[in-house]
């Protein structure tokens, strides 16, 4: 009868395990991927400057995050959702009908999105307008709306360089499909006298066809990360990915930045607004965990301190836009000023 | 008493239920077990059933339903000044059980005293300081006395609680014991009352997986309800178009993703089930028993790497090689990752889910057909084709099977070998995706949770589940059709 | 083979030569059993790629570059009060910890003669990983009397020196790497010529949690292997023997009807359901509804226990169905109960084939991490759990998951670390392997 034995022995684990209810000692963070590598850098440092224990950070993304931490409150809820977006209104009312009515929003800072080709290859400076007509699926060519006949950048503007168009952009699951859409893509559509073509060709809807990307081969969306865009990248010498600022900072040695408009992607440039494409990034906290978990308000100010998000801190050397006014978001954390 | 001391004792008792029944018919008997109804030893697990499952029973329901009615309890009972005003009383009941925790700690440090408890709230003043100095963290809001008393109150309860479940749970112990020498006498129809209580807990066990059904629809059917509330279903069962968008406007076709699922899968498991079935059958058929001890399992390593190793295989290597070799010389296109990538690369993996089960089944089938064949004069690969296969099928046709629903499931391959672009195309050399990957990716993705982008990853999945429904009812029917049982 | 004999009839020759009908037959054998070969050539030869692609990249991540340097723990900067209080001295961060090692390397550095053209400070500073301050304040703070001392310190070096050694970074493609330089390089090499750098092997990797992104050479998987062990425990203690029961009961006992009919589609269904869609199971029923804790290794082991069964019902009821039904009719021939019969004759008969499952199925279950993305197991984990029963609660991490968090990183010297938990993943496999294969010897028999 070892079937009986094995149940009786797994029914003295089960009545051993479930004895254990214990009160929560750590935060729990979940949310972005983006965010992730930052939180990870001020945990680690919170954790060793102070008596508290690391806090666990989860990653699956901006809204399974949110989608946790609108759940409810109480220890097995998480206490911050980390987001590379703000939280729609839609999620503040689920938030709310479950009972996380106080939400303290925290932007952290800037996240820089850059364009990178393999470092062997030509330089690139891009414009919006190069992307837009290197990406779209209808282009504008002489005066008429077109199915996108580029195959190399060269035949978008002389200047660029003879290759084959291929880019690597995030899947339209990523934010940075997103910010890579509206702040390149319809700019560059804008800019190239494209949108009011489409205006004038389809009436006031028109334009929406600015923001469609081809999907002849040229354009291969990307739902992993950066390490796979990356891969790509190795394995064929004339793609271009989209890759994040931080991401692009520590593989310099493979990757080679495009500038766009003339300027070159860095924290600087893109803390003063010169480099256009960066997107915000944010940390959400419940006011209700405030004093409960321990530690809670200790890391919301840690993380945005000056020696932490400021310019000069370990989130900037690894890549994040300090945000510049931190002074305002430390502020914020201090009053545990919520969201209306 | 820890409850690990408790479960303890009720299985020792269990034991002594045991070694008591067994002894005990044995002595009725006279020692002569041709008098008693079943053998001596379905007494002995008679009398141990008797005394572990009541007892067990109710400790396990006790444990799981006395943190709740203590925090109802204590939340109804909570003064005023705890209560605070525009907080969350599930926050303040979590407080108390906090401030509970810290008090029972500092009771087993030997920093308070059970009087100090007793009434926690006179004594706040000095209470705290003692904890902190201990390095026990009290709760900010236990800086109220009430709150303090609140605390020691929940832990009274709790340890009330905890001794009234002892007491009742080893009295259930030790009155199955009695009950269990009472009922040992050699008219005893022992072996009957342990089988059915044998069978009852095999039907228990087979009824998790109804379960797990019922779990995984009710836990997807809601998002999905929602989700067909706002885009048509039409539209999603008969779209011909992935794309979904941040700004609204999605086009969320179906068609695309499960075109590409069955046709990766369909590429995986023509590359594993030859491989498979033929490396099962040589080792099964041909090899010698020290090869294929050591055959097998190495086979079965494949199964157990992580699949990223796989994908990032089939993105450096078997990607660009295709494209180099075959695509491009072909005219077939330029796209690194392709549905043939993925196909191939998956097919690798699936190879000892054949071969491994299929091995097994296959060596299962009587030494007797095999003689019968070879004694009639065929070759031992007619023997393999003709007679040991046909009755190997069902369980071959299983473990097809379950490749297939490992090649429908997995995404870390496709979205490294095959892309993630949502395409309709015949071409083995284009970039497609599968509806897994698009569940995987909604999920985890940076979308307003509430909006049908995200939703649609539960309608996916329940089309999915529905999908390989239909797939396996088929399946059971060709199997039933085609059996062939032997002896 | 009624053909077969038709033409044998009208067969002359000898049974000694060979016609050309055995002469193929023996052909087709011949081939058949190539075939055989091939299959089994072709998987061999996969897996040789793969393991051998893997340990290259991975066995690196067991060997590490450490700096060797006398460090004065200057007391007025570690403890300004002076009394080695522990409590005051916290107080003291890991900056200026990090601001002592840098001095002392400069000393060193000196002190060595070492003179590289055009080395700035940041080269030097960068030299020594940023998880060292930490190692320090540590040591000092789990023994105060240290300070005022000076301690010889064998510290990690930043993650590109090390890949220096290793062949992943090179000069050149330091001068284009914004974390290091040739002249940072050129720094280590005269250290190591010196004998004060050196690259051992590190036992840390096994032992030590996760780290940052920024501190890829301290990070380790510790954590994730204790977390990988508490849910296998979880798994082996309810997935097998519920598997192996739910199995006995369908093929054995139930009756043959329609309800059984929709078990059974059920269970081979539940085999194809996305491993993700386990994970939405899981965050609803053991998170949302049970309130069991986020990231604990208790509700990824249940999680895995659910996504498992299937694979284990399917090969158990495959392999009992396999038990030829005279070993049944014998025992119930010579008045076995069929409960008897089964626990006592069938199940010791199919145990090697449910022994293959659920090697299988731990298998699956050891590498998966799609589930656990949705009950946050896919987490920074840095503080250990403790012993189980208690330790399931607490938050951990698992192999998979490193591996998956890992590739994810944007520093590179990740990438050899994910391979090298790769590597004790596989290891864990082995030896799971190895016990099956001894059981499967013990139990397999033919009739």
């Amino acid at each position: 009868m070892t079937s009986a034995k094995l149940t009786v022995s797994a029914l003295a684990v089960i009545a051993a395990t479930a004895s254990v209810a214990h009160a929560r000692e750590q935060i729990q963070v979940s949310g972005s991927s983006t965010v992730l590598p930052y939180s990870t850098i001020a945990a680690e440092a919170f954790s060793e400057n102070t008596d508290f224990p690391t806090p666990v950070i989860e990653s699956g993304g901006s809204s399974a995050g949110l989608q946790k931490f609108c759940q409810g409150v109480g220890e097995n809820t998480v206490d911050i959702a980390n987001a590379s977006r703000p939280i729609r209104e839609s999620e503040i009312e689920t938030c709310r009908a479950n009972g996380v009515t106080d939400i303290i929003e925290v932007q952290i800072g800037y996240d820089g999105i850059v364009f990178a080709s393999d470092i062997e290859g030509p330089d690139f400076e891009f414009t919006p307008a190069d992307w837009y007509n290197a990406l779209a699926a209808e282009v504008v060519v002489d005066g008429e709306i077109a199915a996108n006949p580029y195959t190399r950048w060269n035949q978008i503007r002389p200047e660029l360089p003879d290759q084959a168009i291929l880019a690597f952009v995030p899947g339209t699951k990523h934010g940075t499909r997103e910010v890579f859409e509206e702040k390149v893509i319809a700019d560059g559509c804008e800019e190239s006298g494209a949108s009011d073509a489409f205006t004038a060709a389809r009436g006031e809807d028109g334009a929406d066809a600015c923001t469609v990307l081809r999907t002849d081969g040229r354009s291969v969306d990307i739902d992993g990360d950066y390490t796979e865009t990356l891969a790509r990248i190795q394995s064929d010498k004339d793609g271009i990915g989209v890759f994040g600022l931080s991401f692009y900072e520590n593989n310099t040695d493979k990757l080679k930045v495009g500038t766009i408009s003339g300027v070159t992607p860095s924290t600087e440039t893109i803390a003063s607004g010169e480099y256009p494409v960066s997107r915000p990034l944010y940390f959400y906290l419940k006011k209700a965990h405030i004093g409960t978990i321990p530690g809670l308000k200790e890391f919301a100010e840690f993380f945005v301190s000056d020696a932490v998000a400021g310019p000069s801190g370990p989130l900037a050397q690894y890549g994040l836009v300090a945000d510049p006014e931190l002074a305002q978001v430390q502020q914020t954390v201090a009053d545990e000023a919520t969201m209306q | 008493m820890p409850v690990f001391w408790i479960v303890s004792i009720v299985l020792v008792l269990a034991v002594a239920g045991y070694v008591a029944a067994k002894a005990r018919v044995l002595k009725l008997a006279g020692g002569d077990s041709r008098r008693l109804h079943s053998r001596h030893v379905y007494y002995g697990w008679y009398g141990a059933l008797l005394v572990a499952t009541p007892a067990l029973l109710v400790l396990a329901a006790w444990m799981a339903a006395q943190p709740v009615v203590i925090d109802r309890g204590i939340a109804a009972d909570l003064p005023p000044s705890v209560m605070r005003e525009g907080v969350n009383p599930a926050i303040v009941v979590q407080d108390v059980r906090r401030t509970a925790t810290a008090l029972s700690q500092g009771l087993r440090e030997g920093v308070l005293t059970r009087t100090d408890l007793a009434d926690a709230a006179a004594q706040a003043e000095t209470l705290r300081p003692r904890l902190t100095e201990a390095g026990i963290r009290l709760p900010p809001a236990a800086s109220e006395p009430a709150m303090l008393g609140a605390g020691g109150e929940y832990r009274a309860r709790q340890v009330a609680g905890h001794w009234a479940m002892t007491g009742v749970v080893l009295l259930l112990a030790v009155g199955g014991l009695v009950l269990g020498h009472r009922q040992s006498q050699p008219q005893t129809r022992a072996r009957n009352l342990v089988e059915r209580f044998v069978k009852a807990a095999l039907i228990t066990c087979s009824s998790i997986a109804i379960l797990t059904t019922a779990g995984i629809v009710l836990s997807m059917v809601f998002e999905s309800a929602q989700f067909f509330r706002q885009y048509a279903w039409t539209d999603f069962f008969f779209g011909t178009t992935w794309s979904p968008r941040f700004g609204g406007g999605s086009q969320l076709g179906i068609l695309p993703l499960l075109w590409g699922t069955l046709y990766i899968s369909a590429i995986a498991l023509v590359v594993a089930v030859p491989i498979g079935l033929f490396a099962a059958i040589y080792m099964s058929e041909y090899a010698s028993n020290r090869v294929r001890s050591f055959v097998k399992p190495t086979i079965e390593v494949l199964a157990g790497i992580p699949t990223i190793v796989y994908g990032l295989f089939a993105l450096m290597t078997v990607g660009p090689m295709l494209r180099d070799w075959f695509a491009q010389p072909l005219g077939l296109g330029s796209s690194g990752s392709s549905v043939m990538t993925a196909g191939l690369v998956m097919g690798i993996m699936l190879i000892p889910f054949v071969s491994s089960l299929s091995d097994d089944i296959i060596n299962a089938v009587p030494q007797s057909l095999r003689d019968g064949a070879l004694g009639l004069g065929s070759t031992q690969s007619e023997t393999v084709r003709k007679v040991v296969l046909p009755a190997a099928l069902p369980g071959i046709v299983g473990a097809v099977l379950l490749a297939a629903s490992r090649a429908i499931g997995e995404t870390m391959i496709v979205v490294m070998g095959a892309g993630a672009a949502a395409k309709m195309d015949l071409n083995p050399f284009e970039a497609m995706t599968t509806i897994t990957v698009k569940i995987v990716s909604q999920l985890t993705g940076d979308t307003d949770f509430n909006s049908a982008e995200t939703l649609v990853a539960f309608a996916l999945g329940l089309s999915l589940f529905v999908i390989t429904l239909i797939l396996n009812i088929v399946a059971l029917y060709v199997v039933r059709k085609y059996r062939e049982q032997y002896e | 083979m009624t053909d077969l004999s038709a033409s044998g009839a009208a067969r002359k020759s000898s049974l000694v030569t060979l016609d050309d009908r055995t002469r193929r037959r023996n052909a087709a054998e011949r081939r058949f059993r190539a075939y055989g070969v091939a299959a089994i050539a072709t998987a061999a030869l996969a897996l040789a790629i793969l393991l051998v692609t893997i340990v290259g990249n991975g066995v690196g991540a067991f060997r590490q570059t450490f700096v060797t340097i006398p460090v004065t723990l200057d007391a007025q900067q570690l403890d300004p009060a002076g009394n080695r209080d522990r409590g005051e001295m916290s107080g003291v961060l890991t900056l200026a910890y990090g601001g002592l090692l840098n001095q002392s390397l400069r000393q060193s550095i000196e002190g060595a003669g070492i003179e590289v053209e055009g080395l700035t400070d940041r080269d030097i500073d960068d030299l020594i990983s940023k998880d060292a301050p930490a190692q320090i304040r540590n040591r000092v703070l789990a023994n105060p009397d240290l300070v005022g001392q000076t301690v010889e310190v064998a510290v990690l070096t930043n993650g590109r020196v090390d890949g220096y050694y290793k062949g992943r970074v090179s000069l050149a493609s330091a001068a284009n790497d914004g974390n290091t330089s040739p002249q940072q390089l050129a720094l280590a090499d005269a250290l190591k010529e010196r004998g004060l750098l050196a690259t051992k092997w590190n036992w840390a990797f096994l032992t030590n949690p996760d780290a940052s992104d920024q501190r890829p050479e301290a990070a380790g998987v510790g954590i994730a292997i204790l977390g990988s062990l508490y849910m296998m425990l979880v798994v082996l203690f309810l997935a097998v023997p519920i598997g192996v029961a739910a199995s006995i009961y369908l093929e054995e006992f139930a009756p043959k009807n329609r309800l059984t009919d929709v078990i059974e589609v059920n269970i081979a269904n539940l085999a194809a359901v996305p491993s993700i869609v386990f994970g939405i199971l899981g965050l609803a029923a053991f998170i949302n509804f049970a309130g069991l804790p986020q990231s604990a290794p208790i509700v990824g082991g249940l999680v895995l226990v659910l996504m498992t069964l299937p694979t284990i019902i399917i090969s158990t009821r495959a392999a009992l169905k396999a038990v030829p039904p005279s070993i049944r009719d014998a025992a119930l021939g010579v008045g076995a109960s069929r409960m008897q019969t089964v626990f006592h004759h069938v199940l010791p008969l199919a145990l090697p084939g449910i022994l293959t499952g659920t090697i299988i199925g731990l298998a699956q279950a050891l590498g998966e991490t799609a589930p656990l993305l949705l009950i946050g197991m896919v987490a920074f984990v840095r503080n250990f759990p403790a012993a189980p029963p208690e330790g399931l609660f607490d938050p951990a991490s698992a192999l998979p998951v490193q591996v998956y968090n890992w590739t994810q990183r944007a520093d590179p010297a990740f990438f050899e670390r994910a391979s090298g938990a790769i590597i004790v993943l596989l290891v864990l496999l082995l030896c799971m392997n190895l016990l099956a294969i001894y059981l499967r010897r013990r139990f397999e028999r033919r009739w």
